[in-house]
């Protein structure tokens, strides 16, 4: 009876905190009787023991061995031995996720022959050593730290021969490579990161962490082979439809290199016509379990559908809101878990102005590049940072227009409505402060917008474009949008502060939190709120006040729109 | 460098910033940094705005100009511009990672951060954990050239422990020494020393 290893077979779910949380996902997915990779799971347990010993615990070498015979037998691939190779995946796995901890170590398993072997049953000798090379590359930066960067046109000795240049040594044997991969997510446990994060949030010490080993799959091992995403919801509209996309003969790191033209779902049903089948059945079953829109991984190999991972997908603000409303009338969920799945933050993005209708039909394109953070902003093009400081102060909306941006250019984005650049894409020094001040930015455009200077333009940092001129805007109305106007019903039902629109409050009631900020600072609205029982103002429409609000206590608020400082006072 | 040229390269970096934040990046008393800025002010070289100061635009170039001068030695030193290549490589990392932590990926689209996936922004504030390991040797290298180069380190360390104590503000945000705040003024330091143009 294994005592250090327990199989995730599909029977019973063992206790989290024994297996750590990836196992308990696969091992609840293997439950409700869907195929995950084989995998068994090193518990927590045999963590504290090496912890307390310095060394593997008795026994735990000899049942990870038979781990590996279990896995092969139901890869039907064999460890370091054959021409079927069984490549592993091997990763921490807390019952709390937590920094600084091992992260996964792929591949494992490949060694010379085994590149070979991949080679030929594959017939992408390429990928083969693509495989060999991402494998050492991951071992040497995540066991042996010692990060480096190998060339993809070098072969194994060379790469090995970096390796050791940068004081590590990557055994060649398969078996020492796991139990160098377990020893390196043992002692994970007590890097600085994760005993200060432990120590910060409380979290005992002696909890100790998991190791799954898991058997790879390949996406790209025939015509009937792939791998993709499927969301159960589209999580950007969050129309009730499955969404997602699917590669055919690749693996997994490919859907995020960029390299291949995935193909849609409706594509993958000619391709994989069971897997595709199971997949949606699968969708439903793991939404309907797990009582929220899912976000689901999965690989096809030789027409048989793996499911990876399953969570809770992130969503836009407007998928955010349809999805809340539709689940509570499809009565999956209740209206206080709707409201707990939309945040102040999403609604006050949906309500922020955008072009009005039909603005931007005719409209000069003056410059378009990548947008970088949304909104929209209209103002005179400047193109030094001193200058737009300067005509801000003086009340002129300027939009500041730079080849690039700098530390010396900050002054002026902060004054500015908006900003532009001709170089740079979405992580340039632009883009980053941008989001960070909330600016709409447009970046990228090329050479000739700091030439424009003095020209009014109105920037959409969503679009990426810069049109010629002030074009009118609109700030959408939450009353008119049925979705919203349930939210506010359900919220208004169960909030113990009132959240008014002006017209139905008595004039003069309430402090004026915009009079407060014109004089003070966000820093001293805490005090300045203290003792108020009744507040009124728009910046109540921005979250961060609305909160400042309720932690002074506050009663009503007085404000357009209410939906989100109702979502506010509803917070935990 | 000079004490002058100091506190002037200090305010070069840290614009708009007042004596203290001045004093502490120059690695000057703050005494002693307050009274070259207020004698630069006289001479007509700073301007102050509410006890904040700037660098006027001549004296700004005019300091460019001496850059030349005072880092011939460290231009011209091999572990020292070692470290700086290092640095760019993982300048990269770090702007991806400050993206990350500002936007979500939805479906292939690209969202602004609301900051309630813990998860997510765990997982983000554990890459920079990451980054900043890498990060600590190359400053080790530079502030052994350049012993003024410490203060990066500390500030770095700083604002990761506070964004990994659940402080979220210290990971970009542009009013205070952030870490992205902090990478970026050494970036435009590094730059300065070496003489290079910023490329995107």
């Amino acid at each position: 009876m294994a005592s250090w290893t327990i199989l995730l077979d599909g029977g019973r779910i063992p206790d989290r905190a024994v297996i750590g949380g990836k196992a308990w996902s696969i091992a609840r997915m293997a439950a409700l009787g869907l195929d995950v990779p084989p995998a068994f799971v090193i518990s927590t347990k045999a963590c504290l023991a090496y912890l307390e010993n310095g060394d593997f615990p008795a026994g735990l070498v000899e049942e990870v061995e038979q781990g590996i015979i279990w896995l092969e037998d139901r890869a039907g691939r064999g460890f370091g031995a054959g021409d079927k190779r069984l490549l592993l995946s091997v990763r921490s796995g807390a019952a709390i996720s937590m920094p600084g901890m091992m992260d996964t170590v792929l591949n494992l398993g490949i060694d010379d022959a085994g590149e070979a072997s991949l080679a030929s049953e594959t017939g992408l000798p390429d990928f083969a050593r693509d495989t060999h090379r991402r494998f050492l590359e991951l071992y040497s930066a995540i066991v042996l730290k010692a990060p480096v960067e190998l060339e993809r046109d070098g072969d194994p000795a060379h790469w090995r021969a970096v390796i050791a240049d940068a004081g590590g040594e990557a055994p060649g044997d398969v078996r020492s490579q796991l139990l160098g991969a377990i020893r390196a997510v043992f002692e994970s446990w007590n890097t600085r990161r994760a005993r200060r994060y432990r120590e910060h949030n409380n979290i005992p010490h002696d909890m100790g962490t998991a190791v799954t080993v898991q058997a790879m799959v390949f996406g790209n091992l025939d015509e009937h082979s792939g791998t993709g995403v499927l969301f159960s919801r589209n999580p950007l509209a969050g129309e009730p439809v499955p969404y997602g996309e699917y590669l055919p003969r690749a693996q997994g790191e490919d859907v995020v290199s960029g390299k291949f033209t995935p193909l849609s779902l409706d594509a993958m049903r000619d391709h994989a016509p069971r897997a595709h089948g199971e997949l949606l059945a699968a969708s439903e079953l793991l939404e309907r379990e797990n009582g929220d829109v899912q976000d689901i991984e999965f690989t096809v190999q030789s027409g048989r559908l793996y499911l990876l991972q399953s969570r809770s997908a992130k969503r836009a603000p407007a998928a955010a809101v349809r999805i809340a409303v539709d689940m509570v009338a499809e009565g999956r969920i209740d209206p206080e878990t709707a409201l707990s799945r939309v945040s102040a933050e999403q609604v006050a993005t949906l309500l922020l102005p955008r072009l009005a209708g039909g603005a931007a039909d005719g409209a000069e394109i003056v410059a378009q590049g990548e947008g970088a953070c949304p909104g929209v902003a209209s103002g005179v093009l400047v193109a030094d940072a001193d200058e737009a400081e300067r005509r801000a102060a003086a009340g002129e909306a300027v939009i500041l227009v730079r080849a690039t941006t700098s530390p010396d250019d900050v002054h002026g984005m902060i004054a500015a409505k908006g900003v532009v650049t001709e170089q740079g894409g979405s992580t340039s020094h632009a883009a980053v402060v941008s989001r960070a001040l909330g600016r709409p930015c447009v970046v990228g455009v090329g050479v000739g917008a700091v030439a424009r200077a003095g020209q009014v333009v109105t920037i959409d940092g969503a679009a990426g474009k810069v049109y010629a001129g002030a074009l009118p805007t609109e700030r959408p109305r939450e009353a008119d949008d049925a979705q919203l106007a349930r939210l506010i019903e359900w919220a208004r039902a169960r909030s113990a502060v009132k959240v008014v629109l002006p017209e139905d409050a008595p004039a003069g009631e309430g402090i004026d939190v915009d009079l407060l900020l014109s004089e003070g600072s966000l820093e001293g609205l805490d005090d300045a709120l203290a003792g108020q029982v009744s507040v009124r103002g728009s910046g109540l429409a921005n979250p961060e006040i609305a909160r400042a609000a309720r932690r002074a206590g506050v009663m009503t608020m007085i404000t357009e729109p209410v939906l989100p400082a109702l979502l506010v006072t509803l917070e935990s | 460098m000079n004490d002058r040229d100091l506190v002037f390269h200090a305010t070069a970096i840290k614009r708009h910033a007042p004596s203290a934040a001045i004093a502490a990046l120059a690695g000057l008393p703050e005494d002693v940094a307050r009274a070259e800025l207020e004698a630069a002010v006289a001479a007509g070289r700073v301007f102050e705005a509410k006890g904040a100061y700037a660098l006027t635009p001549l004296a700004g170039v005019a300091l460019q100009a001496r850059y030349a001068r005072h880092f011939a030695a460290l231009r011209g030193d091999a572990g020292f511009v070692g470290a700086y290549e290092g640095f760019e490589r993982i300048n990269v990392t770090l702007k991806q990672i400050i993206t990350d932590w500002q936007t979500l990926d939805v479906g292939g689209a690209k969202i602004a951060n609301d900051h309630r996936d813990k998860a997510h922004d765990a997982a983000v504030i554990d890459r920079l954990g990451g980054l900043h390991e890498q990060a600590e040797p190359i400053l080790t290298r530079l502030s052994g050239k350049l012993p003024r180069l410490r203060y990066y380190a500390d500030k770095l360390l700083a604002a990761l422990e506070a964004s990994e104590d659940g402080d979220h503000e210290w990971v970009s945000d542009i009013r205070r020494d952030s870490y992205h705040t902090v990478w970026f003024e050494l970036h435009e330091e590094l730059l300065r020393i070496m003489g290079r143009e910023r490329e995107e």
